[in-house]
């Protein structure tokens, strides 16, 4: 899912600030990696798309294992020039689903909306995730989404790897990566692309605050990193992003760049991102242990409407962030804990002061999430998760009127405060394993900072509790 | 009856794994790039030199290049049937040379094998009973008789001293209802009690 889409508007820095942190972008599970290894889903997945030990290392290695038949080109000196798989890997995903919000929302004239909706589809995506060429592989995701209306980038994550057999029989696998989402490239479930939810409803009512690194800048960035994995078991990745808006247009020449003052939340020079894990496996459990994190320095620019300036000061979001993954994989019973912690220093230099944005010059964001998954032969399942995102009282950041919808709230705060906590329990049943059917009840306790009537219009956290129904299928 | 089933099975055992190219036929350039294949690939689910982890997947450390073979051979023909050949391996050895079999058989069977790890004593005991003895009221014959004392196997019948209990006894059950399709162990697995073959197992798993 596109989320930055939402993220459209006239103040830059707060319009990053919206929240991705329930509409998490819709994670992918996709059957040509399986019809490229030859290998069922259970091989590199538990239950898609969480990735088991395997799993992780295919995608290390480039999406690049491959035990079909390749039409090939070899040099006189036997280099290898070509390995095409024979069959594309191209892979399609549909998600059908409905949504029923506890109190339907206002429409800012005195009218409510239906109190429930329908995707039909919610999301469908072509993918082509496969190898490419020896050491090189893809994972790319065009998808139509219903709140677009139109087909568009999704996640896309470009690899190439090599390996080295050490000393011991030790193995190393190193790589580079180009993708558009920070984490999309990352192996483990507990980071933000790939975390759960793996999927939820466009319907909902977002809260106001995410962390940048927590899906924010999804597709209208993108950077190269380097890592290295030794031994199946240390991994570290530095990479930088860039600031590469999708449908973002030069006003003086048309041509697809540079950006200029019509965009918003445009990255200054590269922003520096970091991963180092560990894994350890024993019996049938696998725990990994980890830290991410980037900066952003974004300067606010503006809108086709309201040009700004890609020049003078910025502000910075500097995010650190732990996270963890225990994984028991058995034959019968599959359980995965998995959470992560997101911590967001904000140095809002360009935002701070009266009209501007921000009351603050440093504001503080922090986002929790844990998650345990069950599942009964990777055909039924139970989920329950709880999520957190707390943050610094700021009356401009977090404010109690839409300046769009001065009538109603839902999306504001009336303590100026982001605070929003809850819980998800969901069920699922997979008929197959490139098929499921979930029900996911979400439940807030908090939402936008208050409990009770937190936009000061009479809205409950509750009121935006929801029970989403999907049907996924992968094929 | 069971007596030549047992006896065909071993010869049709012995052509399957004869079938294979010869470990000292296999060149040097080939046996480094098996070690390479090893580590990178098949370490991932198999253990750092064969001494897998995690016990869906069976240690190959020191088990026998020609048994190892036939199995690779079988799972690139698709012949070997169970839930997890075809999940993982059938993929898996598609793309495999015959040279480049044997030469991970070969590596495999250079490796030290791994401890076994202890468990229920009275298991253990009651496996170590039917292993060396069969279980005579029910017809079962000894597994000894061709797995060998220690269970440490021949070149037609597998190592099984160490094993992942886990695995042994997914694959006694997959014998049992002819997933895996091998007559002389469907023979000997067909009458053998869940209790007995999780004895069985347990005891397997405890060698060294």
């Amino acid at each position: 899912m596109m989320i930055t889409r939402m993220l459209a508007g006239n103040r830059g820095y707060c319009a990053a600030m919206l929240a991705a942190a329930l509409v998490a972008p819709a994670a992918q599970a996709v059957p040509s990696f399986a019809r490229q290894t030859g290998m069922a889903c259970e091989a590199c997945h538990t239950v898609f798309p969480e990735l088991t030990h395997f799993g992780r290392m295919f995608k290390a290695n480039a999406y690049t294992i491959d035990n079909l038949k390749p039409v090939r080109g070899v040099s006189a000196t036997k280099e290898e020039m070509l390995a095409l798989s024979g069959l594309p890997p191209i892979s399609l995903m549909v998600q059908v689903s409905q949504t029923s919000i506890s109190k339907p929302i206002p429409d800012g004239v005195g009218n409510f909306s239906q109190s429930s909706s329908v995707a039909f589809p919610q999301q469908i995506s072509l993918f082509y995730a496969g190898k490419i060429a020896p050491r090189l592989g893809a994972f790319i995701q065009l998808t139509y989404g219903n709140d677009e209306g139109t087909i568009g980038i999704d996640n896309v994550d470009l690899r190439w790897a090599d390996n080295k057999l050490l000393p011991g029989d030790k193995s190393l696998i190193y790589g580079i990566t180009a993708n558009n989402n920070p984490t999309v490239q990352d192996l483990w479930n507990s980071t933000p692309a790939f975390g759960y939810p793996y999927a939820s409803s466009n319907a909902n009512v977002s809260p106001l605050a995410g962390t940048q690194i927590d899906g924010a800048l999804g597709q209208d960035i993108a950077g190269v990193s380097l890592y290295a994995m030794w031994n199946e078991s240390l991994y570290g990745e530095i990479g930088t992003y860039r600031s590469a808006k999708q449908g973002a247009a030069n006003a003086l020449t048309g041509a697809a760049g540079p950006l200029d003052g019509t965009t918003s939340n445009v990255i200054v020079g590269g922003a520096p991102y970091y991963r180092l894990a560990y894994e350890y496996l024993w019996g049938r459990n696998s725990l990994s242990v980890g830290l991410y994190g980037a900066t952003f320095k974004l300067v606010p620019g503006g809108s086709t409407d309201a040009p700004g300036t890609l020049s003078g000061p910025a502000n910075e979001f500097r995010d650190t962030a732990e996270d963890f993954q225990y994984q028991f994989i058995g034959d019968q019973h599959l359980f995965t804990l998995a959470g992560t912690r997101i911590s967001e220093k904000m140095t809002l230099n360009a935002s701070f002061g009266d009209g501007l944005g921000a009351d603050n010059l440093r504001n503080d964001l922090t986002t929790t999430r844990i998650t345990g998954t069950y599942y009964y032969q990777r055909k039924y399942g139970a989920v329950l998760g709880m999520f957190s995102t707390t943050g610094s009282l700021d009356t401009q950041l977090y404010a109690a009127i839409s300046a769009d919808n001065p009538l109603v709230g839902v999306v504001t705060s009336a303590s100026n405060k982001p605070d929003t906590k809850g819980w998800i329990a969901e069920l699922n049943y997979m008929p197959w394993l490139n098929t499921r059917i979930s029900l996911q009840d979400t439940q807030y306790t908090k939402f936008n900072g208050g409990g009770s009537n937190y936009d000061g219009f009479g809205r409950n956290a509750g009121d935006n509790n929801s029970l989403y129904l999907l049907v996924w299928f992968n094929y | 009856m069971k007596t030549l089933i047992v006896t065909a099975s071993a010869v049709a055992a012995l052509l399957m794994a004869q079938a294979s190219l010869p470990a000292d036929e296999v060149s040097a350039e080939a046996h480094l790039a098996a070690r390479h294949v090893a580590v990178m690939t098949c370490a991932t689910c198999h253990g750092p030199q064969g001494r897998s982890i995690m016990p869906k997947f069976p240690a190959l450390a020191g088990q026998h290049p020609k048994y190892l073979a036939a199995q690779l051979q079988a799972f690139k023909a698709q012949t070997r049937g169970d839930a997890d050949a075809l999940g993982y391996m059938w993929g898996m050895a598609a793309p495999l040379s015959d040279e480049m079999i044997a030469a991970l058989a070969g590596y495999y069977g250079a490796q030290t094998p791994g401890a076994g790890s202890s468990g229920d004593a009275g298991a253990i005991a009651r496996g170590a009973d039917i292993y060396a003895n069969g279980v005579a009221a029910e017809g079962i014959p000894p597994c000894i008789a061709c797995h060998g004392p220690g269970a440490v196997g021949t070149d037609e019948y597998p190592r099984l001293a160490g094993q992942h209990a886990q695995y042994l006894l997914k694959q006694l059950r997959s014998f049992q209802n002819n997933m895996r399709n091998v007559a002389v162990m469907h023979g000997v697995a067909q009458d053998l009690k869940i209790s007995e073959m999780e004895s069985v197992a347990a005891y397997l798993q405890s060698l060294r």
